[in-house]
């Protein structure tokens, strides 16, 4: 939010936008084009959830606007509609992010997985009414609850490894200010 | 909870007009698409152009990486390998020695009748920068475009079988759109009966054949060669086998080998000669009646 950008948080965001440039690199490689059976979960999507939930500073929404809108040039889907959703979604959780601080872990998942599911019927009803074709419901829909299933472990990675952790209740950034 | 709201207090109001609108733009950029699809899939490919070909960096210890694992794989079944290719080989050479019979054959007849065959098809070849990147669109990335003289539309074959077609061409890339994608339709001859279908591509291996007259004069085993039907594709290019699937649809197998696509063939397709004259009537010109007069009378009025 307003925070005083600390050298801390810049470097914060570089390593999101490194994270978020591996995943879309590692999901270009070409490496077998048969048409897989089921689908990966979007790690891309999970990622930036946890940055949103729990160090919303750390992911500027520009940033967000930014990469899903190339990922959806990318990756060969209509562009701009699922940036516009997923900035919707990030912009919720930034909202709820000072009061899921203290919630219980199933809580937040249990969000995460209603906003997952929310973003996943908006884009297949907004693609329905616009008479778009769209990718069978049954992989859409092994994509959408792998996504779900995978939240925790993400969260776990990303909590040891990136160390995006809430902010315990009476941290303060390196300004001295309360977060 | 007593905090320190103030910077928020001022910034607050700003920053989420400026979100709102930032959403906007994006839902204007996906009308734009929907409206004006040609021009936004022209953008995409230029975009494509401009980013992929930076991330070769990137890419290329991931795919040396999985290249080492599975060579690995290969090493253990070197000995089986080795030995099927053997056999392979000896039955390879009687077809060959068959193959060149049949060809002078074939040359001998052809110049006996006198025939008029298709001028050869020419072909550019490229390397699979990027697959699609997602579960739900069958299609890669190649790296020659505009550059190389690529059109829209032209097939792409790998050594055996068709792959695809360009659908998007950028300056130095372009897009194959593979014959799995849900959106890929591709006029069929089946050989020997000659039916003719359509190959739609619904995100599997085997795309099923639609719009087959009569299912009884195929048989699994038969061979499937592109047909030459509206100009779309050069006629007599190998796509595969017909299988019945598990769903007692008919199905392809493609003689591509999809797991291993690294080249790629781009034909270069001419395009077919349209013959529009209904052709004239021999007659002497004097002795029209009719309907010719009055076109005259129209254009001496248009004059």
């Amino acid at each position: 939010m307003a925070e005083v950008a600390t050298p801390k948080i810049w470097i914060n965001r570089a390593v999101f936008l490194a994270v978020a440039f591996v995943l879309v690199v590692v999901q270009l490689v070409p490496l077998d084009m048969r048409p897989a059976i089921w689908a990966a979960p979007d790690l891309l999507l999970l990622v930036t959830l946890v940055w949103a939930v729990r160090r919303p500073s750390y992911l500027p929404v520009l940033v967000v606007a930014a990469i899903f809108l190339m990922a959806d040039l990318l990756f060969g889907r209509p562009p701009g509609l699922w940036a516009a959703l997923v900035v919707i979604l990030t912009e919720a959780l930034r909202k709820r992010s000072k009061n899921m601080r203290n919630a219980p872990l199933l809580l937040e998942w249990g969000t995460i997985a209603f906003g997952i599911a929310a973003i996943t019927i908006a884009n297949r009803l907004i693609l329905a009414v616009v008479m778009t074709p769209q990718p069978p419901l049954g992989l859409t829909l092994i994509q959408m609850i792998g996504t779900i299933l995978v939240y925790p472990l993400v969260a776990l990675v990303a909590h040891f490894v990136f160390g995006i952790s809430r902010p315990a209740p009476g941290q303060v950034d390196g300004m001295g200010k309360l977060l | 909870m007593v905090r320190d709201r103030n910077s928020d207090d001022y910034f607050a109001p700003i920053r989420r007009l400026l979100v709102g609108l930032l959403i906007l733009v994006l839902f204007a950029v996906f009308l734009a698409w929907r409206i004006d699809s040609p021009r936004m899939e022209r953008f995409r490919a230029m975009a494509v152009d401009k980013v992929v070909p930076s991330f070769d960096w990137a890419m290329a210890p991931i795919t040396g990486a999985a290249n080492l694992i599975a060579d690995f794989q290969s090493y253990q079944q070197l000995a089986e390998q080795n030995q099927n290719l053997r056999r392979e080989l000896r039955q390879m050479t009687a077809w060959k020695e068959a193959a060149l019979q049949l060809e002078q054959e074939n040359a001998k007849l052809l110049g006996l009748n006198n025939v008029k065959l298709d001028p050869q098809l020419t072909y550019i070849t490229g390397e699979v920068i990027t697959d699609s990147g997602s579960p739900f669109r069958q299609s890669v990335l190649v790296n020659v475009g505009m550059r190389d003289g690529i059109i829209d539309g032209w097939p792409t074959m790998d050594g055996i079988g068709l792959v695809g077609r360009i659908a998007g061409v950028g300056q130095e890339t372009s897009r194959v759109m593979l014959l799995t994608d849900t959106s890929s339709r591709i006029p069929v001859t089946i050989q020997p009966s000659g039916q003719k279908a359509i190959l739609a591509g619904d995100n599997t291996l085997n795309p099923p054949l639609e719009f087959l007259e009569d299912t009884a004069l195929i048989r699994p085993g038969d061979r499937v060669v592109s047909a030459g039907d509206g100009g779309v594709f050069p006629a007599d290019l190998l796509v595969g086998q017909v299988a019945l699937g598990s769903d007692r649809r008919m199905r392809v197998r493609l003689a591509a080998d999809y797991q291993r696509l690294e080249f790629l063939r781009v034909l270069r397709s001419q395009p077919h000669e349209v013959i529009d004259d209904p052709g004239g009537l021999l007659a002497p010109e004097t002795e029209f009646f009719g309907p010719a007069a009055l076109t005259t009378l129209g254009s001496a009025v248009d004059g």
